[in-house]
């Protein structure tokens, strides 16, 4: 589904994907780990379009066809979804006409009419009933001063209710309690099918107790330097990212 | 009430504003001072351009008891329920040209009082344009008796195609514990000229509360001044002007704080695309012994284009030391980071950037302080910014 080959980008004057191979079939779900500045979140920009992000090098191709070329809202409306660490706040925009937009923008896409009010609203609280959300947050303005749990369950939302081909969650796990990292969890555990991938990033192993992924990769100075299954994470957890640079440079 | 000779007239008119009067650094009132002395050169006939139905129109967009001025002459409503309303006699000396001109060619001025709580608001459509080029005047007096609460919509508008000045005087007097909401729409023809002094004095622990909506006029100049000259008044104010191509809007507003405690706050923002100049000029004086002060002014721009241009200026006098007062200013494009994250969400970069500016609009709308013409502002809005969003090929690159 993903094909991502010897991928090298920069921002700014700073390089920090450094040749980056990462291949993602329909049904996977991935974890990339790796200590902050490695360039996690940089392919998670990437792969979502962000034009400060300057691809040098390398290709990516979705379902065949070269990702690089496409603007961010067509990425979008191919079925990749972009769970942002840091959310941001639109006052003045309401959440359920982001939904509706976002949702509408895809299907026309696809050659299918838009929703009507009647399936969308039933749609969304349905789905918001099961991340926990009040009905209400529909009508405020998009993740304007919501917490940080309700923010990320936001984000979530936005992805149920787009039910992506490819969700690529960026620190999703990070700021939340408990009962927020469980009720994104369930999101999550929600959307894996057969035919859809998810790539989580995340820097703790702790989301993986929630969603456990097929294959966890190590990222490291702009490369992917150990790729393993499940059990690599707890690794990582007990001995920490050192042990796999020194194992790779050794 | 007789008018002045010609004479006088000219002469009025050769004092108005200039760009060397500090306040009118920013403004050219060329284009009035031709207006009118075309006006004055045709033997000042003011034959009115044919109304057809918009009059009509604007009162049917928002429930209230309307006084229509139309090219400066009155028109009474049948009924005007909770309030006294008659033709005003005495206009205070002039104490500058504007007013002076006002003056002097004052048709019919209007005086209401607002007591006990009218279940309407009272509308106000000022509404001008004549078959050639002409100037009106309009003076309305306002007031709010101690205790009362009521709202007041002032309408400026056009009819016709001739260039046209209109020059507007409201003097709003709100009694000790009155509560008055205020507000003004401004949808002039690109061909129109309007200058508009709204005075606002306050009683001692008064509100009032205002929005002014800048969504047209080729050259517009509005003064809002406030004077607090009793404790306990509560001020606040909005503006929202949105300027397309050949539009120059410029907002003063000034708020003397005599005595403390009080609270002024404002926030103006402006929307600009194409080739347009702002202004916006918020002067807040806390005079000696204004203890207990809250003043914050806040005007935030959002540039859509290269060729647009604003001048913003805060303007804090402080004569006295238990005050607290904030002002913040920003002129900027499109946030990048929410541009990105509507994308994100398959919205083209079109569709995104027009959400985005409306939602910079929205945040004023939803604060319309009179609740009755809350829908007719936000269609006014959208529909104004539908048209200068479209207007300029730079906003959809």
């Amino acid at each position: 589904m993903l094909d991502i080959k010897n991928l090298k980008s920069r921002i700014g004057d700073s390089e920090i994907l450094r040749g980056l191979s990462l291949s993602v079939n329909a049904g996977e779900v991935h974890a990339i780990m790796g200590p902050n500045g490695s360039g996690k979140s940089t392919l998670a920009q990437v792969v979502a379009g962000h034009q400060d992000y300057i691809v040098t090098g390398g290709s990516v191709t979705f379902n065949g066809r070269d990702l690089l070329e496409l603007e961010p809202e067509e990425r979008a409306r191919e079925g990749i979804f972009l769970g942002f660490q840091y959310p941001v706040e639109i006052p003045g925009v309401n959440n359920a006409y982001l939904l509706k937009a976002a949702l509408n923008a895809k299907r026309k896409h696809h050659g299918l009419d838009e929703i009507d009010a009647f399936e969308f609203l039933k749609l969304a609280k349905e789905k918001m009933a099961t991340l926990g959300m009040d009905p209400k947050f529909l009508n405020r303005g998009v993740n304007e001063g919501f917490s940080g749990g309700e923010k990320k369950r936001n984000e979530i939302l936005q992805m149920a209710m787009l039910e992506p081909e490819l969700a690529i969650l960026d620190e999703t796990d990070s700021g939340l309690d408990i009962d927020a990292l469980k009720a994104v969890a369930q999101g999550v555990n929600a959307l894996r099918s057969p035919e859809r991938a998810i790539i989580l990033v995340t820097h703790y192993q702790r989301l993986l107790d929630y969603i456990e992924p097929d294959f966890v990769h190590v990222l490291s100075q702009g490369q992917i330097i150990k790729s393993g299954d499940k059990t690599l994470a707890f690794e990582l957890e007990k001995k920490g990212y050192d042990w796999v640079r020194e194992a790779a440079n050794g | 009430m007789t008018q002045a000779s010609t004479d006088k007239l000219r002469e009025i008119v050769g004092r108005l504003p200039t760009t060397r009067d500090e306040d009118w650094k920013y403004t050219d009132l060329s284009r009035a001072r031709d207006i009118t002395s075309r006006w004055l050169d045709a033997g000042a006939e003011t034959v009115a351009a044919e109304t057809g139905d918009e009059i009509d129109r604007i009162t049917g967009s928002i429930d209230a008891t309307w006084f229509v001025i139309a090219n400066g002459e009155l028109r009474l409503p049948a009924e005007a329920m909770g309030v006294t309303a008659e033709r005003l006699d005495d206009v205070p000396a002039a104490d500058n040209a504007l007013a002076e001109l006002n003056s002097a060619l004052l048709v019919d001025g209007l005086q209401i009082r607002i007591g006990g709580a009218p279940e309407k608001p009272i509308g106000l459509l000022f509404v001008d344009g004549a078959a050639d080029a002409a100037t009106s005047q309009a003076r309305v007096e306002i007031e709010f008796e101690v205790g009362a609460e009521g709202s007041v919509v002032e309408y400026h508008a056009s009819l016709g195609a001739a260039d046209h000045y209109a020059n507007t005087i409201v003097a709003i007097n709100v009694g000790d514990n009155a509560v008055a909401h205020h507000l003004r729409i401004q949808a002039r023809d690109l061909r129109h000229v309007q200058t508009s002094r709204t005075t606002v004095s306050a009683g001692r622990d008064a509100r009032f509360d205002s929005a002014g909506f800048d969504l047209g006029g080729g050259l517009v100049r509005n003064d809002l001044v406030v004077d607090i000259a009793k404790p306990g008044a509560d001020v606040s104010f909005d503006g929202l002007y949105l300027a397309g191509d050949g539009q120059h809007i410029d907002n003063h507003t000034r708020v003397d704080h005599r005595v403390g405690p009080a609270i002024s706050k404002q926030e103006y923002r402006g929307i600009l695309n194409g080739k347009c100049r702002c202004v916006w000029n918020g002067k807040a004086i806390v005079h000696e012994g204004a203890d207990g002060t809250d003043a914050d002014q806040a005007n935030h721009n959002l540039l859509l284009s290269e060729k647009a241009e604003i001048d913003a200026k805060p303007e804090l006098e402080i004569y006295t030391d238990d005050v607290k007062c904030s002002h913040g200013t920003t002129v900027g494009q499109l946030d990048e980071t929410a541009l990105f994250y509507l994308r994100s969400r398959g919205l083209d970069r079109q569709h995104a950037k027009r959400v985005l500016t409306h939602a910079f609009a929205a945040g004023l709308v939803s604060r319309v302080p009179v609740e009755s013409a809350k829908d007719a502002v936000s269609s006014l809005v959208e529909a104004r910014l539908a048209v200068i969003i479209h207007s300029d090929e730079d906003y959809l690159q």
